[in-house]
């Protein structure tokens, strides 16, 4: 089931008039049942999936209160389970194929097994956050829990199933576990999310996702209409991906759930690192936990010497376990080498910044009128970084790589010109909320989203301006072509 | 704990919310009561189309059909257009000849109204009617439905394909779709608002002199199909999951009409699915789902007494006769015609 249908509304409805009748075990159980007909709604058999992950890791969770002698093997059995279902459904195709490729450099020609069976949408969200519960019981950061309805709850909760946020076992299975009370102001804040929610995916993401998916449909772009679909894909998958969150989280808030905040206003970092602590929170935040820290410090610890080539051990073990984390992370994205690419142009530039922030530490501090120079440049490094995201055929993308901007024709600079205008016009909103975020003092739909005692008449009756002008808006100007979410193919 | 008056207070904050949420948009039509388009009507297809000036149905096309009365008629998009030669059918088979509806880039929306106007309620009586389709293209109801071309084979309502676009772009509750069109009226600020919008960048795109044909210019030179990517342009993406679904896609596509068209006007149909780009070794794979499908879609169109003809596996049709995509060589045209003429006796008895 898809959040932007009529199906989606009548089974919500339907769902929260039945959830706040019920007492806490009951609510859990009627949320279990609702994220399975939520994720079974068009392929039942993806419940066999979600239903093993879930009883593995509630058994290797369980398994290390009870053996404890043997907590590494459950959490490698957990590991292996959760990992190899992600691997085998996702990476497939994409082994088999190198492989094959491979032996045919070789001179081996070995006929290719096909395995045509559909990538189950939210496997990478999900097995990752049933991972989370897992490590967490092994490092003793959280109990192991005896309920299995809390646990299978926790893991497919549905708002948050298919694309995220990723949440933590310490943040969502307490919440699950205590009772809840209606608010109407939490629904009220929760109305007006999805409200903005559903503007930024059904009028920005897929207008702008058009102009996107037109170039990337040419066969030789010129340079400024290339450019201009890059900047339009990068509009659609900010606005794509954030309004998943905010649905997610209003619809979680309907719930008497907080989901966490998965963007803050990433087009307007400065720098690489800023990035990643705005772009995508929830998978950056796993990432840097279960992956980067323990890398970085197996690096760490096996350097020998303080120095070398005039770095400290602890930036060479940043930048090794940065690259290496941004590997896995492009990886986890998709099965194509472009994700590979892209994961690793962030892994230098994060390396590359930690570096230079390390050796600017000794000389001096970077004045603050080089801010909007520095948010440009890390704009335009974002961009070539959604080129290698967006364009999946490599010997297109070292073609758009060699392109030159003096050799475009007028057709095409007018065109490249357009097309980036109606992008940015549709965008308009996106940059309205985040500068007004930025140096205004305060995120407005954050503002409007706060928890009152008793709100003011003015502060509610623009609420309900804004809240109806989203709506018009949507009925107004949303795209004649409905558009996935991208992060379901992830 | 907060008071009674302070959750009363919370309360009427989230009534007021929800209720400005579905009032406020009812001032659309206020607006549009102030901003008028005179010049645009109602689409014919108004679920998913907003009104604008159509272009004119094409009455020459149906006067030529009805003064050549062909034997044959065929329709289909540029993968007919392609391969069959209606002047070199026309010798093979003799008597009337063969007419070919060809549009390129058209789809099954375009072939039904094609059948349905061009043919049914013009008075024509040919013997067979062929379709051209690619796998799933007969129920891919959204698959290339380009107003623009539509009007040239569209009447000014539509209802039963409206139904069917909405049916399958709006699902199950497309009624309340149109409900909430009626009540707010949103489509007739959007024939207005977005023209301007898509106009709006072109003032600081190009100089005066060009801003007048830089759309024509956009979509006509650097949008054209010969600009795409073989595999865009040809639609190479081979279907797979909910799109190979044939029980669930039938009831929303324009099959089933076809079919009681065909009935009610006596008028048999034939279907004649085009073999997709060949590997080097044999015939383009088919996935389990794909082989199904056409398994499911051979039995229905049997059932309802439809002819069906399948190209893929044919040894006569190898690599070597592809240009681009699916589409064969020009001068692979006569032969295929006379492949085609040869191998459906049924068509031609």
């Amino acid at each position: 089931m898809i959040f932007h249908s009529l199906d989606f509304a009548i089974f919500f409805l339907l769902l929260v008039a039945a959830y706040w009748t019920l007492p806490r075990r009951g609510q859990n159980a009627l949320l279990l049942g609702a994220s399975y007909v939520f994720y079974g709604w068009v392929h039942p058999w993806f419940l066999v999936l979600i239903a093993a992950t879930t009883a593995v890791d509630y058994g290797a969770a369980r398994g290390m209160d009870r053996w404890p002698g043997r907590r590494k093997t459950c959490l490698w059995l957990a590991l292996a389970t959760n990992l190899g279902l992600l691997g085998f459904f996702k990476y497939f195709d994409f082994f088999v194929d190198n492989v094959a490729a491979a032996l045919a450099m070789a001179g081996w020609h070995v006929p290719r097994p096909a395995l045509s069976v559909a990538l189950p949408v939210g496997i990478s969200f999900y097995s990752f956050q049933a991972l989370s519960y897992v490590i967490d019981v092994y490092w003793r950061r959280t109990p192991a829990r005896t309920s299995l309805l809390d646990v299978a709850a926790f893991i497919a909760f549905f708002p948050n199933l298919l694309a995220g946020p990723i949440m933590r076992a310490t943040t969502l299975l307490p919440q699950m576990e205590r009772d809840r009370q209606f608010s109407a102001s939490a629904a009220r804040d929760a109305t007006l999310l999805l409200a903005w929610g559903f503007f930024k995916k059904l009028v920005i993401a897929d207008n702008v996702g058009v102009i996107a998916n037109k170039v990337f449909a040419l066969r030789s772009p010129e340079f400024y209409v290339l450019w201009a679909g890059v900047f339009a894909f990068c509009i659609q998958i900010y606005a794509d991906f954030s309004a998943y969150a905010d649905i997610a989280r209003g619809v979680a808030k309907w719930l008497g759930i907080d989901l966490v905040k998965n963007f803050e206003h990433p087009y307007l970092a400065k720098g690489p690192t800023e990035f990643w602590r705005r772009w995508n929170i929830s998978l950056s935040t796993w990432f840097r936990d279960y992956v980067f820290l323990p890398v970085a410090y197996r690096i760490s610890d096996r350097l020998t010497s303080d120095r070398r080539l005039l770095l400290d051990a602890a930036t060479w073990a940043y930048a090794g376990g940065m690259i290496l984390t941004m590997l896995t992370a492009g990886l986890w994205h998709g099965a194509s080498w472009n994700f590979v690419i892209w994961g690793a142009y962030h892994g230098v530039l994060l390396a590359l910044a930690r570096i230079v922030g390390s050796m600017r530490r000794r000389r001096r501090r970077v004045r603050r009128w080089l801010a909007p120079l520095q948010v440009s440049g890390m704009f335009i490094l974002t961009n070539l970084g959604w080129l290698f995201f967006r364009e999946t055929e490599l010997a297109q993308l070292v073609r758009h790589l060699s392109l030159s901007p003096f050799q475009a024709t007028v057709l095409g600079r007018r065109t490249g010109a357009y097309l980036f205008f109606l992008a940015a016009l549709y965008s308009i909103p996106l940059w309205v909320q985040s500068l007004w975020a930025e140096f205004g003092g305060r995120d407005f739909v954050a503002a409007m989203t706060r928890e009152e005692a008793e709100p003011a008449a003015w502060s509610v009756a623009v609420q309900a301006l804004l809240a109806g002008l989203l709506f018009a808006g949507i009925l107004v100007l949303r795209s004649a072509t409905s558009l996935d979410f991208i992060y379901f193919r992830f | 704990m907060s008071t009674p008056g302070a959750r009363r207070s919370r309360g009427l904050s989230l009534v007021a919310v929800v209720v400005g949420l579905f009032v406020v948009p009812l001032g659309l039509r206020a607006v549009n009561t102030v901003v008028r388009q005179p010049e645009a009507a109602p689409s014919y297809i108004p679920s998913i189309e907003s009104p604008r000036v159509r272009g004119p149905f094409d009455r020459d096309a149906v006067a030529a059909l009805r003064e050549a009365a062909n034997d044959y008629i065929l329709i289909g998009d540029s993968m007919a257009g392609t391969r069959i030669n209606p002047g070199h059918l026309s010798r093979l088979i003799g008597g009337h000849g063969a007419a070919a509806l060809f549009h390129p880039g058209s789809g099954p929306a375009y072939w039904y109204l094609t059948f349905k106007n061009f043919v049914v309620n013009a008075g024509l009586r040919p013997r067979v009617v062929v379709f051209f389709f690619r796998d799933e293209n007969l129920t891919d109801t959204l698959f290339r439905v380009y107003p623009s071309a539509l009007d040239r084979v569209a009447r000014n309502r539509e209802p039963a394909l409206d139904d069917i676009l909405a049916a399958r772009s709006q699902g199950t509750f497309y009624r309340l779709h149109g409900a909430v069109r009626r009540l707010y009226q949103y489509d007739q600020t959007r024939a207005w608002l977005e023209p301007l919008i898509l106009r709006a960048p072109v003032a600081v795109s190009a100089g005066r002199r060009a801003r007048k044909k830089l759309l024509d210019s956009i979509n006509n030179e650097v949008f054209t199909l010969e600009a795409l990517r073989p595999a865009v342009a040809a639609d190479m993406m081979t279907a797979s999951g909910e799109a190979l679904d044939f029980s669930r896609n039938l009831p929303t596509s324009v099959l089933p009409e076809i079919l009681r068209l065909s009935k009610a006007s006596g008028i048999r149909v034939a279907f004649v699915r085009v073999q997709r780009r060949p590997t080097a070794d044999g015939p383009p794979p088919q996935s389990p789902a794909l082989q199904e499908y056409v398994r499911q879609l051979r039995a229905y169109l049997a059932a309802n007494e439809a002819i069906y003809h399948d190209d893929w596996g044919d040894p006569d049709q190898p690599l070597s006769v592809y240009e681009d995509g699916d589409h064969v060589k020009r001068d692979f045209r006569n032969p295929y015609t006379e492949i085609f003429f040869r191998k459906n006796p049924e068509i031609f008895r």
